[in-house]
């Protein structure tokens, strides 16, 4: 991890590890929660941050975390180096090499949620949900969610966080929004769980993710 | 000739500086073991199991991810740096290395320098990890045989050690009762009540107040391997390269069910460096069966070494030997099969169905009960009254229950190395619980006579079952006479999967009848079992499922129908709870449902109906293995005390009360919460042995400084059977552990045993060792008294005192021998006087009445006593999500007299890991192609460290009349009961009772959606 001026993101080379992501001394909850657990100690060591950007669905928690969070890529280019949303990386048909992972700093207006379901404890989630939600007052600023195991992808962001903006961070504006989701996803249903089940889950874990963000635990600050 | 690619890399390996000539595609952990640093151990090849974990640059990393070339320039650290070779002694090695012996975290040790090295790089990260931190620390390397519990233990004892803190000796509790103090003050004492039990703590030891107490027998000794295992020294199969070795390799069958039509094999045997391509049309077709049993093994003997029909995706096609693995790899992609593809069968059901395909439709396969609806074996028995039980029963409960494919997930594949030696015979090395079942069966396939076969049985990275069938050593051996070279064939991950064997799945239907007065008077089981492609275990698997799923409960009218039938899936076989694990859950499970529906205690309910001490076995006759079997009765039975212990310690009936159904209210939206707490109790019986058919064997020999060697043909699979044989022995020649140099097994120079399976190895091969110990004890103190001039008296036999018949002790003379005590390594006589075993020695080998101090002796029972026990599970169930975790499992055990406590508790604890992934996650599921899915550990799922319920573990302890010192089997009895557990505890929680499982997420969604 580079230095940073207060107020900047996070750059991190793409050559790190995810270890070192995680031993940073102020990583974000939500990154910490989405690479401990499922991932060992041995494939945090081994894995760059480079890797896992190239190939979404290799540690998709840890994807779906980032795209919650907002984070960018640097990609080179043959006049600098261009700054991409991750979200968009996947979709680039020319993207040239990863100069950089851009982690936004969560601040105190930051709150982060995640929920998941999974076989047992510390197996491949089915479903996954990272919810972050920015507040001005009780009002929304920006809010995020993304999910693993409900796309054909692995992992994607939910494009419906808008609805949020502006509003208060209530159970009904959250069950709506959930709602929303479990509506949008596309699940491809197997043997750990149907398209059907998936589905639900895509509800329940985006409702429980978000409400996670109105606990003042489930933040940074 | 190709061109020299390999490239030379530098490093500082294990802190010197080395130079490594690699090839580019070759992995770290490839490299580093033809660099002979063999403690880096194979296991998947993808990054799931961790066994290859070495550390690089002081980080952990999966040596089997990384090129070679990418470790230029770095450090590399691996176990051999951590200790000098060789460690004899535990001073010898690093504290962590120490911690691991001293702990029991080692049991079969394949993933011991793995665990060991993740260890280091935490405790230098942080010298006082919380047990959180270790957890999770070390969920990265996988261990199938430990439950992790002692690992655990074993690191934070050696963060403790390296903090320079005192440490206590690593042992077990141990108690009377009744004695001074009451059940609850104990259990409160030792931090066992229910709410108090987030500290790990060693084993309890429960006794009653007559049994003695003894010297050796009954301690918690540290594995006799301990040393070598945590040194990371060359010791299994795999870990020893020879000469001109070749690499074999195996082409599998793509397709579920299909004809050979023809095998082009030109190009592949053409290509340079490949030594022999072998099909069907080059190996006799001799007919057999794989699994590992007695002779003469259960039929049918439908297989042949290689065929030309495959029945499931996996199945064998041909083999190949070449100059390195990766050509001969090379090798089998240039091997064309002409497929003449079949219409295919999954379903067991289907299977015995109208008009479906016909598996084994071979005509010189004999045996098969129906071959034309793929019925292999029929098993109908009966015992009692039928129209008096039924007349009698008041209410009928009729339930169906499905078991899964599970897979033994041993983190060592099969491993097997096979060569001639200077005599013109075939040594087979290998990774087998069976070598003199091996030896027997290999010969007709190899037109060798059992004399010209040599089998030895290095450690075993863990077997559980699976290494109880010959896989690959015919097909090794074949390439061994084909080339006259050294072979050695290794499974990947992938072909364990697929091409090893796996728990037998079920459908059982239980019809069970109960009086007013809760007593069970009838019960039937027709039970569906599903052997896959070809039979094997299939008879004794399902005939153990009748006997043991009829015999807990023991209704006066007992009645058992079962069809084996073959499936075109990867076959099923050995597999630890061996039927007796599937139909304990449905039993189990019912025996819940009856209380619950009648408004019965379940556990008043249980206990009017278990089987009591002095009670014959309802079905032990009429369903032996394979075979009828005999009259046995009960001798020993520690159920109530089980049963009362696990109550107090877990305050049952207080958490039924105060658990059940419970919700509470989310404090933030006035919504229910969905987590819902349940706790729910099983019991298990199992068996000691195969009654009636196991024999194992022991020699003692005595060496010139009074240690002793112990031949045994027992073969321990990481169970820790040596260290407790050896137990046996020093206890009654009255020596320390380390005194006793056991070797096992080697068909040359160990005597017979049938091998470790059938939860046999301390009963049968125990009672064999002691035996064999209270002769090799008679000649010391006979010659101990020539020494001395000391006049023997009488002719009572020594060997009377502890069973041992006239005739097996032979010739000597044993009057008086009893007031000779041997101990602390002398003979004491009754005036005062000792000799010590030294003395008595080098008297015998070299100065009067010369001598070798040897004894032999053997066992066989007619009794299989079953070991008993209890399990209490503490469950959360999302009831949105249908995710049930774990929380506590306590089991209390009655395996007789506990030779070992710290070496059961890692059974029991290792048990109850596997059957949490049993009633969970583990799952081989198929497309409808007959492809398995999920072929990898990572998506299969094995449990981790970090995921891990806390475990305890209390011995209840009984005296065992069979058995040696009072002991009974203790090895597969844990996995029997956690399923039914679980499901009793997710009932408790929610209402809902599940009847198959694994029980997934969706499996619980599904069953609470249906209910409401």
């Amino acid at each position: 991890m580079s230095e940073r001026e207060a107020g900047e993101p996070w750059a991190f080379h793409p050559d790190a590890s995810l270890q070192s992501v995680l031993d940073a001394p102020d990583c974000p909850a939500l990154l910490r929660s989405a690479l401990t657990g499922v991932y060992s100690y041995q494939l945090r060591t081994q894995t760059t941050v480079s890797r896992t950007l190239r190939a979404f669905q290799l540690m998709p928690q840890w994807i779906a975390a980032l795209l919650a969070l907002g984070a960018s890529v640097g990609l080179e280019q043959e006049d600098g180096v261009r700054e991409v949303p991750l979200d968009r990386l996947g979709r680039l048909t020319s993207n040239g090499d990863i100069a950089a992972l851009y982690i936004p700093l969560p601040d105190s207006a930051c709150r982060w949620g995640e929920a998941h379901v999974a076989r047992t404890p510390s197996d491949e989630p089915i479903v996954a949900a990272f919810a972050w939600v920015k507040l001005r007052g009780r009002l929304v600023q920006a809010a995020r969610v993304a999910l693993t195991g409900v796309w054909p992808e692995g992992v994607r962001l939910a494009t419906s966080e808008h609805a949020l903006v502006g509003e208060p961070l209530t159970v009904e504006q959250i069950r709506a929004l959930a709602g929303r989701i479990q509506d949008r996803v596309e699940p491809v249903g197997d043997y750990r769980g149907s398209e059907e089940y998936r589905r639900a889950m895509a509800g329940a874990m985006s409702r429980r993710a978000l409400k996670a963000c109105m606990e003042p635990g489930g933040s940074d600050a | 000739m190709p061109r020299d690619q390999t490239r030379t890399i530098r490093l500082i390996l294990n802190g010197q500086k080395r130079t490594l000539r690699v090839d580019p595609a070759d992995t770290l952990l490839e490299a580093l073991r033809a660099a002979s640093y063999t403690s880096v151990k194979y296991g998947c090849g993808t990054g799931d199991c961790g066994a290859c974990t070495v550390l690089i640059d002081g980080e952990p990393t999966h040596s089997c991810q990384i090129r070679a070339v990418e470790v230029d320039g770095h450090e590399v650290f691996t176990v051999e740096g951590l200790a000098p070779f060789p460690a004899r002694r535990l001073d010898d090695l690093h504290p962590i290395q120490s911690a691991f012996a001293e702990t029991g975290a080692i049991q079969c040790g394949y993933c011991t320098p793995a665990q060991i090295l993740t260890a280091k790089a935490l405790l230098h990260r942080n010298p006082d990890p919380t047990r959180d931190e270790i957890r999770s620390a070390l969920s990265g390397v996988l261990c199938r045989c430990t439950g992790y519990v002692k690992i655990i233990q074993a690191v934070e004892r050696a963060a403790a050690l390296l903090r320079d803190e005192g440490v206590c000796p690593f042992r077990h509790a141990a108690a009377t009762l009744p004695g001074d103090q009451s059940l609850a003050d104990l259990l409160a004492e030792r931090n066992l009540i229910a709410g108090d039990w987030r500290e790990p703590r060693t084993p309890l030891v429960i006794s009653p107040p007559a049994m003695a107490r003894l010297v050796v027998v009954g301690e918690s000794e540290s594995k006799v391997d301990g040393i070598k295992l945590a040194a990371g020294t060359p010791a299994f199969t795999d870990d020893v390269r020879m000469e001109g070795m070749l690499y074999g390799a195996l082409l599998t069958s793509p397709h579920a069910h299909a004809r050979i039509r023809s095998i082009d094999a030109r190009e592949a045997a053409a290509l340079e460096g490949v030594h022999a391509v072998l099909t069907h049309e080059d190996i006799p077709r001799v007919k057999y069966a794989s699994g590992g049993q007695s002779f003469p093994q259960p039929p049918p003997y439908d297989q042949v070494c290689l065929d030309d029909k495959v029945r499931h995706v996996g199945d064998r096609v041909a083999v190949v030997a070449a100059a390195s693995p990766r050509l001969a790899r090379r090798a089998l992609r240039l091997i064309e099969v002409d497929y003449e593809v079949l219409p295919h069968v999954l379903d067991a059901e289907e299977a015995r169905g109208s008009d479906p395909p016909v598996i084994h439709d071979e005509q010189d396969t004999e045996g098969i009960y129906d071959a034309s609806r793929n019925t292999v074996h029929r098993i109908e028995a009966a015992e009692g009254d039928r129209q008096e039980q039924w007349r009698r029963a008041d209410h009928i409960f009729e339930r169906e229950y499905r078991t899964s494919q599970q897979q033994h997930a041993h983190i060592e594949p099969h491993a097997c190395i096979t060569y001639w030696d200077e005599d013109g015979r075939l040594v087979v090395r290998t990774s087998t619980q069976v070598p003199f079942h091996i030896r027997r069966m290999l010969a007709p396939l190899l037109g060798l006579s059992e004399k010209e076969i040599r089998v030895i049985k290095p450690r075993i990275g863990g077997g559980f079952g699976n290494k109880q069938e010959m896989i690959l050593e015919d097909l090794c051996a074949h390439l061994t006479i084909a080339t006259g070279r050294p072979v050695r064939m290794m499974y990947t991950r992938h072909e364990e999967f697929t091409s090893s064997r796996s728990r037998h799945p079920t459908v059982q239907r239980y019809r069970v009848g109960v009086t007013n007065d809760m007593e069970v008077v009838a019960t039937e089981l027709d039970l569906l079992g599903d052997t896959g492609a070809y039979g094997t275990h299939g008879l004794t698997v399902n005939m153990v499922a009748g006997q043991k799923g009829l015999t807990l409960y023991n209704s006066p009218y007992s009645a058992f129908r079962c069809d084996v039938v073959y499936t075109n899936k990867p076959t099923a076989g050995a597999f630890r709870g061996y039927g007796a694990m599937q139909t304990h859950f449905g039993i189990e499970t019912l025996m819940s449902e009856i209380a619950s529906e009648m408004g019965w205690d379940v556990v008043e309910f249980k206990r009017r109906n278990w089987i009591k001490d002095g009670e014959l076995l309802v079905m032990a006759t009429a369903l032996g293995e394979g075979r009828e079997g005999f009259e046995q009765r009960i001798r020993s039975n520690g159920l109530a005390e089980c049963v009362r212990v696990g109550l107090e310690a877990t305050q049952w009936y207080e958490k039924r009360r105060k658990l059940n159904h419970a919700s509470a209210v989310n404090a933030t939206d006035g919504c229910i919460e969905p987590l819902r707490r349940g706790i729910g109790m099983s019991l298990m019986a199992h068996g000691s042995g195969i009654a009636g058919l196991d024999m194992a064997a022991a020699t003692i020999r005595m060496n010139d400084d009074g240690s002793f060697v112990l031949l045994v043909g027992a073969a321990d699979l990481g169970t820790g059977s040596d260290t407790i044989l050896a137990q046996i022995a020093a206890e009654e020649l009255g020596v320390a552990v380390d005194d006793i140099l056991v070797h096992s097994s080697d068909t040359d120079f160990t005597p017979f045993d049938k091998g470790a399976y059938a939860s046999s190895t301390t009963y049968v091969s125990g009672n064999a060792v002691r035996k064999a110990a209270i002769k090799a004890a008679a000649r010391i103190r006979k010659h101990g008294a020539a020494m001395l001039g000391v006049e023997l008296r009488g002719s009572r036999d020594a060997g009377e005192r502890d069973g041992t018949r006239q005739e097996e002790v032979g010739d000597v003379p044993t009057t008086g021998l009893e007031d000779i005590e041997l101990h602390g390594g002398s003979v004491r006589f009754p005036d005062g006087r000792r000799v010590t075993l030294e003395q008595i020695a080098l008297s015998s080998l070299h100065q009067q009445n010369q001598h070798q101090i040897v004894a032999s002796a053997s066992h066989l029972s007619y009794d299989s006593p079953p070991p008993f026990g209890a399990q209490f599970v503490e469950v959360a169930v999302d009831t949105e999500t249908g995710q049930v975790t774990v929380e506590r499992v306590l089991m209390t055990v009655d395996a007789g007299r506990v030779i070992n406590p710290i070496t059961a508790s890692g059974q029991v604890e290792g048990g109850i890991a596997q059957g949490l992934g049993f009633a969970l996650c583990e799952e081989m599921v198929y497309d409808v192609d007959g492809r398995l899915l999920n072929p990898r550990l990572g998506p299969y799922h094995v449990y981790k460290a970090d995921e891990m319920p806390d475990i305890d573990v209390i011995f209840v302890q009984t005296d065992e009349p069979t058995g040696p010192y009072g002991a009974k089997s203790v090895a597969e009895l844990p996995i029997d009961g956690v399923a039914p557990a679980i499901a009793d505890a997710i009932h408790d929680a929610t209402g809902i009772w599940l009847r198959e499982v694994p029980f997934t997420p969706e499996r619980v969604w599904r069953a609470l959606r249906a209910r409401t």
